[in-house]
């Protein structure tokens, strides 16, 4: 049996799978480009109410955990959430800015969660570069003592990069910077407006012939990579069936205030964990079968369009244009760049 | 080469779920995802405790129309290939 089988029922069948967890908007650093929504206030969940949420989720059979933030270290509890997740057998992922992850953290993050994989930001190949996104001096050279020390303990370590108007000339770099420590890149070519709407992110995103740059370069590294093996869970499959991607099927993101999203990019509200468990949200949320029905609509739409690898995200296109099918400025872009042949 | 009279374990550093009948189990340390078939799925679910092979054996017995040789026979071959995938190990006695 094969994974991409296995995941391709977890959409059809809506199997929860795999859920992101946005555990504080507080965060150590101050990167520009942020889509957090710095003005969103609510209750935040108890330690108690993370607790029987991950008890429920494991009922409910999902296996991926992904702690994120803002910064998920910067919330007080945060070990203690991770021992237990650990303790109910998920693969816990854990998305963080890196800044804070010296030695120590990384031996306690190490020893007590034993995380599958720690996913960092990376901003720039030079100082200056990754210091102007972040807008804190020294946040570069802290975050490789921090890589080497992460890496030196043990930990399965990712970059993840987006993809701006300030570091797009250091493209080919960050991929030197990532081979010479033998650590996996991943580049995110779309900047996005703040959840709140701000697009004030949108002033970096990239040049279009950056982001058909940053396409080619990525051919000729898949080209030179073995491609012949089974998936890995550290990869982003391409899942076939009757719905664009697994949001609200096969996966939930829960914001700090309890707040349920389909993914996410997709900030449209199937209910809240105050209000009612998990498991009654997947099973009753009249908003999440809604969302269900358009994921499959937005697949018919989108697949007008040609081949659908051009990473269109019906989260971003509700966002921008109101329709979840809707053709929005970047989908556009990077649709034409797809299309371009390759070199 | 897996016996009668040992007892089993599910590897520490395996992470499993029940997905409707297909196990998928991932390999922390390699960085890797096994997907297994209803026996597999049942073995994982005996093994959520430490179990004897010989109390697997009468458990998966009692479920499969099937003669308890046979059984004995292909089970005890399936349990060595979760072995060694690293799935499942002996406990040290």
């Amino acid at each position: 049996m094969a994974y991409t089988d296995t995941l391709q029922r977890t959409w059809r069948e809506n199997i929860l799978f795999s859920v992101l967890v946005e555990l504080t908007y507080r965060c150590n650093l101050n990167c520009f480009f942020c889509y957090n929504d710095p003005q969103l206030r609510g209750v935040p969940l108890t330690t108690e109410q993370y607790g029987q949420f991950f008890e429920d989720l494991r009922e409910l059979g999902a296996l991926n955990l992904t702690f994120s933030g803002g910064e998920p270290l910067a919330r007080a509890d945060f070990f203690t959430l991770g021992r237990q997740a650990r303790e109910l057998g998920f693969v816990v992922r854990v998305k963080s800015n890196g800044h804070a992850l010296n030695g120590r953290l990384a031996r306690r993050l190490r020893e007590e969660v034993d995380p599958f994989i720690v996913e960092v930001s990376l901003h720039g190949a030079r100082a200056e570069t990754h210091d102007r996104q972040t807008r804190m001096p020294g946040s570069f050279g802290k975050l490789l003592v921090n890589l080497h020390e992460m890496q030196a303990l043990g930990l399965r370590v990712k970059l993840n990069s987006p993809l701006t108007a300030w570091n797009e000339a250091e493209i080919e770099a960050m991929f030197t910077l990532a081979d010479e420590r033998d650590l996996p890149i991943q580049f995110d070519p779309q900047i996005t407006p703040r959840d709140d709407g701000d697009p004030e992110p949108l002033a970096i995103a990239p040049s279009r012939a950056s982001v058909a740059r940053l396409f080619e370069l990525q051919r000729a590294r898949a080209a030179a990579r073995q491609t012949d093996r089974e998936p890995r869970p550290t990869d982003t499959a391409e899942v076939a069936g009757s719905k664009h991607c697994g949001a609200g099927s096969a996966t939930v993101t829960v914001d700090p205030f309890g707040n349920v999203y389909p993914c996410v990019q997709w900030r449209r509200r199937v209910g809240n964990l105050h209000e009612q468990s998990i498991q009654t949200i997947w099973r009753q949320s009249q908003e999440l079968a809604e969302v269900r029905r358009l994921a499959v609509e937005v697949k018919q739409a989108v697949s007008q369009h040609g081949p659908l690898g051009f990473g269109f995200c019906p989260g971003l296109a509700e966002q921008e244009t109101g329709d979840p099918a809707g053709l929005y400025p970047a989908a556009r872009r990077l649709l034409d760049l797809r299309r371009q042949p390759a070199h | 080469m897996i016996e009668a009279d040992m007892v089993l374990q599910r590897c520490a550093d395996t992470r499993y779920r029940n997905i409707g009948g297909e196990g998928v189990v991932v390999r922390q340390t390699a960085g890797e995802v096994l997907v297994l078939n209803e026996i597999g799925v049942r073995v994982l679910d005996l093994l959520e405790t430490t179990m004897p092979v010989n109390g697997l054996l009468d458990a998966l017995d009692a479920e499969y129309a099937i003669d308890r040789a046979t059984l004995e026979r292909d089970v005890l071959a399936y349990l060595q290939e979760l072995v060694d995938a690293g799935v499942i190990e002996p406990v040290a006695a």
